[in-house]
Formats: C-alpha cells, sequence, structure tokens
C-alpha cells in the first residue's frame, strides 16, 4: 500500500516519531496490518466515523460502564472501545503464549514455595525482604494447603511491545484480575457495528477458552463437583469494574454475591438464600486479599466474610485466586525472576522484562542512587499512581526526598529503565493517530497446565504524548485480534453442552440480598409510575384552568395540591400553616417534589432509589431492559439541566417517563423468571401499587365535597388511576361515589383495584418458602390474610356514610387505614423473615489497623 | 516456681449478640525455662464450634464461634506455670554476646543461615511499626554506637525508656500511632515496648513483642488483691552469637520468673489477646481480670 494515498494516516507521526506497531521507520506497512487497513480504508473516513459513533451508541445502549471512585461523573461511565482494532499475528503469537504459560506455571511455583517452603529464600534466589517486606504477604495464609492443580488459578498479565520488537511484561495482576468481560463486550461490539473490517481476516475465537474457564470453576469445586455452587464476590455496584462482575455472572450463570450474602458456620461458607443458607463451594472473587476476611485481615472490611480463611485451611471452600496471592504482584520480583524460572524449570524467560534493580542490594542501590533521574522508581508493593515515580520530572527537591526515602527503607523500591513502547493507530477525531497501547492477557489453569485466551483486553493510552495507560483515568480500548491464515472453525458462540450447566434452579436459592433487591425495585418502579401518573394529572388540570379562572377550580387545584403533599408524603408542602407561599406559586413547589432528590418522598429520590436497586442487579437484567433503564436515565438527565420549566414540558416529560417505567415493568416481566425472584419484584409492585392506591382514596374520598368539586375530583382520581375509560364501559354513568369506591376498592375482576391487588399479593406470598424454623403459617401470610378478609367484608352503602355533622366519611377512613397498616406491617414482615438486617458486622475489639 | 494464673475477659453487650467469630491468643508458651503444667479455656456460653491452631510465628491460638443469642461473653484461661530463668542461657555469662557491638552485629545478621534468616524478619517494618521517624531513629542513636555493644545499648534504652516515659493508661489505646506516643512520651507498656522495637529496628537490628503477664508484689504485710495483676508486654532483641534477650522498659529489668510469656510477634497487631467480628447494633463494654500467684 501507497502511504502517502491514504489520507487516514496524513499528519501520524507529526512531531513524535514512535516505534509503531503499523509504521516501520521506512514507512513501509507491517504485512500483517494490510488487510485490516485495506479494509479500514474501504471503509472511508465518513463511514469510519459512523461506525465509531455506531459503537460508542451500542456500549450505551447495552450498558457496559466503567465506574470511577470518588469522581461524581464517574458512575457508570461509558466504556470506550476504538473501533480500530489492534492485532497480533498467530506466529508471534505462539511466542507470546508460551511466554505466558511459563509465567502463570512460575507464579505458581514461587506462590506455593513463599506459603510453603520458602525454598527460593533459603537458597538465596531471591532476598527474604522482597517477600517479607511486601504487604501482599500474608502470614495469615502461611502453609496452607489447596486441592486444585494450580495454587495460581488465573493471571493476568499487561504486556506491551519494546524497542526490541519483542512483547514485554509490564505487570503480572493476580488477585482478581479484571477485563476478561470487557474483552469479551469488545469483540461482540465490534463484530456487530463494523462486521465488514473482519473481511478477509481470520481471527481466533475464544469460545474455547471461557469454555475451559468454566470448567475450571466447576473443577475447582473439589467436595462437590456433580452439582457446585459457583459464586462471584463483588464489593458491590459502586465498584469500578462492576458492569463486568455481573456480566460474568450472567455469561457463566453463577450467582453474583456481596460480602453480606455469605456468612461462615460450622466451617463451612454459606450463602444466604430465601428458604435457608446454601453451602458454597467455589468463590471466584472480585475482592482484594486484605478485604476478604475481617477476622483474620482487614478489620475494617464489609467486603469479605468473616472466618473464610479458615475454612480455606480445611479446605472446605476453594478461592480463585487464593487469598494471598496479592505478593506476587511484586516489582521486587522482576530483578530475580530468570533466576527463578533458571531454579525452576531450568529455562530462561520467553517473555522480557523491563531492566529492574532491586534497591535492597547495595550495589544496584548505588547505581541506582547516583543515576536516579534515569529511572522510575516504584514500591515493590504498590503499582498505584502515588508510589510511582518518573524520576526525569522531579526537581532536585523530589529527587533528594526520593532518595532519602529510598535510603530508609531500601528494600521497598525498584528502579526500572525508562522504555518507549510501541504505539498503535488510534482513531481519533476523524484521522489515525499514534497511542500507546498495553494488552492484558489472562491464562486460566487448565489440565496441568494453563490456557491462554487468544487475545485480550488492549488498552490505549488517553493522551498521544501519555506514558502511561489506566482505565481509572478514562482510557480507550480496542478489539484484540489474532490473525491467523488459515480459516477458524470453531462455532462462535458461548453456549457449553450440559455437564456444565450451573445455574439457579429456584426461587429457594435466590441469595436474599438479591430478593431484597428485587423487592424494592418492585416497591419503587410501583411509587415512580403512581406517582408520576398522579404529577400528570395534577398538572393537566393547572394548565386547564389557566384559562378558566373560577373558584370552583381553584378550589379544586387547592384540594389536588394538598393531597399531592399527603401521596407523596412531601410535608409540609401544601399543607400546614406556612402553606401561603406554596399555594401562591404552586409550580415552584410541584418542581421542588418532582426534581429535589434530596427531598425525602419527591419523584427525583423514588427514581433514585429505583435505580440503585435496579443497579445492583443488573446480572438478571436483558439487554432491552438496560436501553429502556438507560433512556430514562438520559430524558431525566437533560430534564435536570434545563434552566426554565413550562408545565406542558414537564407533562412532556412525565408522559415520556411513564412510558418508559411500564416499557420496563412489561420488560421485567418477560425476562426474569419467577424461580429466578420475579415473585420478589411482584409482591413489591403489588404492595406498593396497593398502598398508594389506599393513599389516594383516602385523602381524595373521605371529605364530604360539595356535589360539582365532589365531580371533579372523582373524575381526577380515575384519570391519575388510569381508568377513567373503564369506568365509563363499566359503568355507563355520571360519577358517582359508589361506583368509583366499586371500581377501584371493590372489583374483583379489575387489575387495578385494591380487592384484586391483595388477592394477587396473597397468592404469591403463599409461592414463597418457608425454612424449617417458621410456623406453618408465616407472619406475613397471616397479615395479607387479614387484609383480604377486610375488604372481603367491606359494605359499600357503609363506605359511602357520612359522620353526623356530614363533613366526612369516617368509616371508609377507619377501614383504609387499618388497611394501609396491614400491609405496612406485612411489608415489615417480609424484610424480617426473608432479607437480613439482623447481621450487622462490628469489631469486638475497635482497632482497624492498615494493612 | 510454679505460677497459677487465671485471666478473664468479659464482654457485655448492650443489645446482644447474634453470632460472632473469635480468635484467642490466650495459651502461655512452653520455652527452655517456661513449662506449662496445666492451661484450659473457658468460654460462656459454649461455643458451637471451637479449634486450636499455630499461627505463623508459632503461638497458639483458639478460633471459636458462638451461634446463639447472647449479651455477655467471657472467656477465662487457667494456667498453672512452671517458671525457673535459670535454665534459660544467661547473657552476664556470655562474653561473646555481651560484647558484640553495632557494627558487628549488623555484618553477622547478613548471614543467609538459619535461624538468621527468620530473625531477620524483625528488622524490617511491621503493620503498627512502620514509618520510623527520624525522630525516633535519634532516639535510638543515643544509645546504639557502631562500636558499643548491643547489650549495653538496649539496657541503656530501656533505662532511658523508663526514665523518659510516663506510665499513663488515660493518654492511649491500642491503636495510638507510635509516633504519638514518641511525641508525648506518655503510654503503657504496649507502647513502651513498641517504641523500644522501633528504635532497635531503626538502627537495624531485629526485635519482637512479647505478649505475656507479669506477677505484681504487695507491699509489705499486705494481701494482694485479686485482679491487681494484668497483662504485660514488653521487647526482644536479638543478639547475634547468642540469641534473643528480653527487657521490660516499664518496669526497668530484664524479665525473671515473675515474667510468663503468652505470645510473641512483630508487633501488637500479630498478637491481640482476644478479638473478633460480633453482628449487633448496639455498643459494648469490657473488663479484664488477671491475677497471678504462686500455686499452692
Amino acid at each position: 500500500m501507497i502511504l502517502d494515498s491514504n489520507i487516514l494516516f496524513q499528519n501520524y507521526f507529526s512531531e513524535n516519531r514512535n516505534y509503531d506497531e503499523v509504521l516501520k521507520s521506512n514507512m513501509t506497512i507491517n504485512p500483517n496490518w494490510e488487510t485490516l487497513l485495506e479494509n479500514i480504508n474501504q471503509l472511508g473516513l465518513k463511514e469510519l466515523i459512523n461506525k465509531q459513533n455506531e459503537v460508542d451508541w451500542l456500549m450505551d445502549e447495552t450498558g457496559v460502564t466503567y465506574n470511577v471512585y470518588n469522581d461524581p461523573k464517574g458512575m457508570h461511565r461509558p466504556w470506550n472501545l476504538n473501533v480500530v482494532p489492534f492485532l497480533i499475528h498467530e506466529n508471534e503469537w505462539k511466542t507470546i503464549e508460551k511466554g505466558i504459560i511459563q509465567r502463570a506455571e512460575l507464579l505458581n511455583l514461587i506462590l506455593k514455595d513463599i506459603y510453603g517452603k520458602r525454598e527460593l529464600i533459603k537458597k538465596g534466589v531471591i532476598p527474604h525482604e522482597v517477600v517479607f517486606a511486601h504487604r501482599g504477604f500474608l502470614r495469615q495464609c502461611d502453609q496452607i494447603d489447596y486441592k486444585t492443580s494450580k495454587n495460581l488459578l488465573i493471571h493476568s498479565a499487561d504486556l506491551s511491545r519494546g524497542p526490541d520488537g519483542r512483547m514485554w511484561v509490564v505487570n503480572d495482576r493476580t488477585q482478581a484480575p479484571s477485563g476478561m468481560g470487557y474483552a469479551l463486550e469488545n469483540r461482540y461490539a465490534i463484530n456487530r457495528a463494523v462486521p465488514s473490517i473482519f473481511k478477509n481476516i481470520h481471527v481466533q475465537h475464544s469460545s474455547s477458552f471461557f469454555y475451559g474457564f468454566n470448567q475450571m470453576l466447576i473443577d475447582a469445586a473439589h467436595n462437590n463437583k456433580d452439582n457446585p455452587n459457583i459464586v462471584i464476590l463483588t464489593p458491590g455496584p459502586l465498584n469500578e469494574t462492576y458492569f463486568e462482575h455481573s456480566y460474568l455472572s450472567s455469561f457463566l450463570g453463577c450467582p453474583l454475591v456481596t460480602g453480606n450474602d455469605l456468612v461462615v458456620r460450622n466451617g463451612k461458607v454459606w450463602m444466604k438464600t430465601l428458604k435457608e443458607l446454601k453451602q458454597v463451594d467455589v468463590i471466584l472473587r472480585r475482592v482484594d486479599d486484605v478485604y476478604m476476611d475481617p477476622l483474620e485481615l482487614r478489620e475494617d472490611s464489609y467486603l469479605g466474610v468473616a472466618g473464610l480463611l479458615d475454612v480455606v485451611r480445611n479446605q472446605n471452600v476453594t478461592i480463585i485466586n487464593p487469598i494471598g496471592s496479592g505478593v506476587l504482584e511484586n516489582s521486587g520480583l522482576i530483578p530475580f525472576m530468570n533466576a527463578i524460572s533458571k531454579y525452576f524449570l531450568n529455562e530462561d524467560l520467553i517473555l522480557p522484562q523491563i531492566a529492574s534493580w532491586w534497591c535492597g542490594q547495595e550495589k544496584e542501590r548505588q547505581y541506582v542512587l547516583s543515576n536516579l533521574s534515569n529511572f522510575v522508581v516504584k514500591r515493590i508493593d504498590r503499582s498505584n499512581r502515588e508510589s510511582l515515580f518518573f524520576c526525569e520530572f522531579l526537581d532536585a527537591n523530589q529527587l533528594e526526598k526520593l532518595k532519602r526515602e529510598i535510603q530508609s527503607n531500601p528494600y521497598r523500591f525498584v528502579a526500572q529503565e525508562k522504555i518507549s513502547f510501541s504505539t498503535a493507530p488510534d482513531f481519533v477525531d476523524g484521522r489515525l493517530e499514534p497511542r500507546k497501547v498495553m494488552c492484558r492477557t489472562f491464562a486460566i489453569a487448565r489440565k496441568n497446565s494453563y490456557s491462554v485466551m487468544p487475545g485480550g483486553l488492549v488498552r490505549v493510552a488517553p493522551e498521544r504524548e501519555d506514558l502511561h495507560v489506566s482505565n481509572q483515568r478514562g482510557g480507550v480500548s480496542k478489539d484484540f485480534w489474532i490473525i491467523t491464515d488459515n480459516p477458524q472453525t470453531s462455532m462462535h458462540h458461548y453456549a457449553w453442552d450440559n455437564t456444565c450447566k450451573i445455574s439457579i434452579s429456584n426461587i429457594n436459592d435466590l441469595p436474599s440480598n438479591t430478593a431484597e433487591n428485587l423487592y424494592w425495585s418492585g416497591r419503587y418502579l410501583g411509587r415512580a409510575i403512581v406517582t408520576a401518573r398522579f404529577l400528570r394529572m395534577v398538572l393537566n388540570q393547572m394548565s386547564n384552568s389557566q384559562f378558566n379562572i373560577q373558584k370552583i377550580e381553584s378550589e379544586k387545584l387547592q384540594f389536588l395540591f394538598q393531597s399531592l403533599t399527603t401521596i407523596t408524603y412531601t410535608y409540609p408542602g401544601f399543607i400546614g400553616e406556612d402553606n401561603e407561599e406554596a399555594l401562591k406559586n404552586p409550580l415552584k413547589e410541584i418542581l421542588s417534589v418532582i426534581k429535589d432528590d434530596k427531598r425525602l418522598g419527591s419523584f427525583a429520590q423514588t427514581l433514585n432509589s429505583f435505580n440503585n436497586s435496579y443497579y445492583s442487579l443488573r446480572n438478571l437484567w436483558s439487554k432491552d431492559m438496560w436501553r429502556v433503564f438507560d433512556g430514562i436515565q438520559k430524558i431525566w438527565g437533560r430534564f435536570k439541566d434545563e434552566k426554565k420549566y413550562a408545565i406542558s414540558d414537564i407533562i412532556k416529560l412525565l408522559d415520556r417517563i411513564i412510558t418508559r417505567l411500564i416499557a420496563f415493568m412489561g420488560l421485567i416481566e418477560e425476562s426474569i423468571l419467577v424461580d429466578q425472584g420475579l415473585l420478589m419484584y411482584f409482591i413489591g409492585l403489588q404492595t406498593e401499587q396497593a398502598m398508594m392506591n389506599v393513599s389516594k382514596c383516602r385523602s381524595l374520598l373521605v371529605f364530604n365535597l360539595e356535589e360539582h368539586l365532589q365531580y371533579e375530583i372523582l373524575e381526577s382520581l380515575l384519570t391519575s388511576h388510569e381508568s377513567l375509560n373503564i369506568y365509563r364501559y363499566s359503568y355507563k354513568s355520571y360519577l358517582s361515589l359508589e361506583n368509583v369506591l366499586n371500581l377501584i376498592l371493590l372489583d374483583k375482576e379489575y387489575p387495578k383495584s385494591l380487592t384484586y391487588q391483595l388477592k394477587r399479593i396473597q397468592k404469591d406470598i403463599d409461592r414463597l418458602p418457608h425454612s424449617k424454623n417458621t410456623e406453618a403459617v408465616t407472619e406475613c401470610q397471616r397479615l395479607i390474610k387479614e387484609a383480604n378478609i377486610k375488604i372481603e367484608n367491606l359494605n359499600i352503602n357503609k363506605l359511602v356514610e357520612l359522620n353526623d355533622d356530614s363533613t366526612l366519611r369516617e368509616h371508609l377512613d377507619t377501614e383504609l387505614s387499618e388497611l394501609a397498616d396491614l400491609l405496612h406491617n406485612m411489608s415489615l414482615s417480609i424484610s424480617n423473615t426473608y432479607f437480613n438486617h439482623t447481621y450487622q458486622q462490628t469489631q469486638l475489639v475497635n482497632q482497624n489497623f492498615p494493612l | 516456681m510454679v505460677f497459677q494464673v487465671s485471666h478473664t475477659t468479659s464482654y457485655f453487650y448492650e443489645s446482644g449478640v447474634t453470632f460472632c467469630h473469635n480468635l484467642a491468643t490466650l495459651k502461655p508458651k512452653d520455652l527452655l525455662g517456661q513449662t506449662v503444667l496445666d492451661y484450659q479455656i473457658v468460654i460462656s456460653p459454649t461455643p458451637s464450634e471451637i479449634s486450636e491452631k499455630l499461627d505463623f510465628f508459632g503461638n497458639t491460638v483458639t478460633r471459636f464461634s458462638i451461634q446463639k443469642y447472647h449479651t455477655e461473653l467471657k472467656v477465662a484461661t487457667h494456667s498453672k506455670i512452671l517458671r525457673d530463668y535459670s535454665l534459660q542461657p544467661n547473657i552476664d555469662e556470655s562474653i561473646e554476646g555481651k560484647s558484640i557491638t553495632l557494627q558487628q552485629a549488623l555484618i553477622a545478621l547478613k548471614s543467609y543461615q538459619e535461624p538468621i534468616l527468620d530473625i531477620r524478619q524483625y528488622v524490617l517494618e511491621s503493620i503498627l511499626i512502620a514509618g520510623i521517624s527520624p525522630e525516633i531513629k535519634a532516639y535510638a542513636d543515643i544509645s546504639f554506637k557502631p562500636d558499643r555493644p548491643i547489650f549495653e545499648a538496649a539496657y541503656e534504652l530501656m533505662q532511658r525508656i523508663y526514665t523518659d516515659f510516663e506510665f499513663n493508661s488515660e493518654f492511649t489505646n491500642v491503636a495510638t500511632p507510635i509516633h504519638d506516643v514518641m511525641k508525648e512520651k506518655k503510654g503503657v507498656c504496649q507502647d513502651f515496648a513498641q517504641i523500644a522495637i522501633a528504635c532497635v529496628r531503626s538502627v537495624g537490628l531485629p526485635a519482637r513483642y512479647i505478649s505475656g503477664y507479669i506477677e505484681t508484689v504487695p507491699p509489705p504485710g499486705k494481701e494482694k488483691l485479686i485482679g491487681a495483676d494484668a497483662s504485660h508486654a514488653w521487647f526482644s532483641m536479638y543478639i547475634p552469637k547468642f540469641g534473643w534477650v528480653d527487657f521490660d522498659p516499664t518496669n526497668n529489668q530484664i524479665p525473671k520468673n515473675q515474667h510468663i510469656v503468652v505470645s510473641w510477634g512483630r508487633d501488637y497487631y500479630d498478637v491481640p489477646p482476644l478479638k473478633g467480628v460480633i453482628y449487633s447494633t448496639g455498643k459494648n463494654k469490657m473488663k479484664v481480670a488477671v491475677d497471678i500467684r504462686p500455686a499452692v
């Protein structure tokens, strides 16, 4: 290919000329990339921009996110995928693969040795400080035996291409490596958005790797291979890679749990499910070492399980990777890796590493100290930016300070040569730009060796001249291809045979935390819909009355405003002594009830609560659900940022949100099985709708109003209930209080009537599991039954009866308030019976020391 | 000399505890000069699980969990200890040990031979003794000189801590950083032991933390009160060509028969007598009583 004909490469090397993956120094093109560049060329600039947008859209639509801690805009940040993939030819990859397998094996042997005989130290292969002064060396894990084929079951390495043209190892990730799920999703997105980019290129599939991954999890359940209970332990929805945790959970069919879902009893780990405790065989963890057991490790951790480490010691659970493997994330090992390789395998390292000097050695330290500004200095046990010093950029004072630090604890530091790694083309602002790339590879223990994912996750430096590649700063990723000269035969799908199908089989096994989130998703969704519809009705009335200023209109509006306060529980609002201000400018108060997320009972708060419980469950949702959810977020986000609000705009917003909430409701029912927990969601949804129903009737129908006003209010109630048409169809008459009460409270067939809702709740509660310890009839069963009996015995004539002074319908109010109490107590009782609030972990002695 | 030691820790939980996991490091060690004749641990309510293991440092750790609701936890140990310090090597009789200088000791510690290799971990920073400040180093340097015997230096360090620091149980708790103790020069035995360890490590020598008991002797003519004794802590320094030598900076003495060793580690973090995770919502109160008296 002739370079200057390619507009995409114009000014590719404008200032700095790097070692590049595609363009060689003589400006010829690496033949491995030719077909890909041809495909890109054929797409053309305009189409490439379109495709990049499509990829962005797809990532957004499917909800691939990456959270950034302590960043208000960091939650659910969309994952960035560049449209231009990164590739390596199979011929080169074969060597890299061998190198990765060798490295995984070495690290496995080191891990075994460090927590076992420590011969590497005794024989002088590695200095003891490299292990003993590393924070990740957990003495609590010493001499633990594992039944798995390898101690290190997953290994991940970051590779970059060094000046000699080979791929170098920059980092090892051994505790809970992330990225596999993102790699899968990247391939899916490129496949879908830009299929033509694969034209005439054979890319290796990773399906057999993931098949092996699943098999490895099953094999790790040494006590229970037939029906293993494998769980994925996540720190929770705030974690930066939570998307991936939930993605892997649905992909592998393993329950996603937090530390709070697990408990150690009688020497075993158990998952708290709706019915009882269920033993856990394997924990694939995404929680770092020291947070895994607050009894023996970090005491302030709420992410782990107290007593877990002793269960591991007794070989009653397998943790992947084992607790303590963080000691391998150790730049102090680098200078000794070749010697270790010689010692264990009698081989040289296949993959080169950055030349490194451990400062614990006298000679090395002197060399480092006298040439400090040429080095990158790291702490052996920290890879965060604060412990990484690019010495060429330090001033004299900073250098002096670093020198002193090195001298006082030399064994904690390693100095590394500055290396300029290769760049690869990245599509930015309509052209290709060279950016530093880093490849994360994945290896898993299989059949006494390791199996390597063909490809992996490629990350790109965020700025052109950036040396550092990191997701924390919002970097970009790439699909990573291993290309071959031969067509790929293996099927491109990830389904496995039945021998390794693991799934939650019925509602008894539902983790109680998940059950709780489902219940509250239902409650908040119900509340959001009812509230939005009521608000919409009130706003419609306001906009009608703007042109119709009559006494009756203002009376009606005031009555509706006050019931809005009651129903949403946003006191004082339109009620109370200081309500004049609110009544004078009702739109201001209504806007606050809609969008003030700090205000208890506001629509914004309900929506936030719904989002939170929803997001904690995202492993259960389908892609369609994410799309709808995301749609709500976007509409809401835009609305919140607006400067002025007209009534018609707010109504439009509510219309759009209501439509999506209803769509969401429909999607939930078709996306989750009742046994997967849908039951819990139904109970929550119906309970909330029933409660809101009661609350609306109490605030609108109890007072005796003058006839005309009464009519208006009945109409408003039916409108907010979306029942006006049904009423007209059923009664074909003028609105009467009796008929409205009959329809909304007493009708046995109408799904929006309270009678129907209570029946439905009872039916669903009866299907919930009973644990051995509870009575034949649970408290919540008893309460809902009582509510049903009560409503069956209501008499319409008595309900409409007025009290002596004809101001209100006392009987109606009493009955409704008793029903409200029953529902409230029932909800509490569900919570006490099925969710675990009783467990609040604290320390016996408060002594939080950083580990 | 035979001692009877009882050590009772009680916790009172305001709102009760449904479930707990605990670790107790309370069993005295068997050592040259210290023999455990009898040892019992009594826990109430009776644990549903209990087991015993040796930790990384060779201390006995009892692990137990209680799975029923309780408002009070009581952990009591009763041991009978035969103590005869004269069986231990005596530094006064070791010319080599007594005269080895800092310079010589540092060279000797470079060895890759066991047990030196294992001992070298006690030179490194530990959880509670980390980031040793220039102030601590300067404090150590007053006693430790390259050509001075390290035993003499450590003895002087012990004396200086005894004189310079005020015993004050109000000022510190188990989580007080050593640098605060150094600044205020106040604390309890645990703080003094950790200051001394920091000093010894700052000059490159190994030091470890000893947790145990000390018998208090009542004033002449008075009867000893039950529970007047307490858990105690001191430090030990490794002297090449001799071995570990204990120093008690709180009492300005080299431990003899009145000191009973329970456990050791790099600092307090490695050997808390009792710790645990409880599932509860309320506050809790703790009471400790230790009693040591000659066995009858």
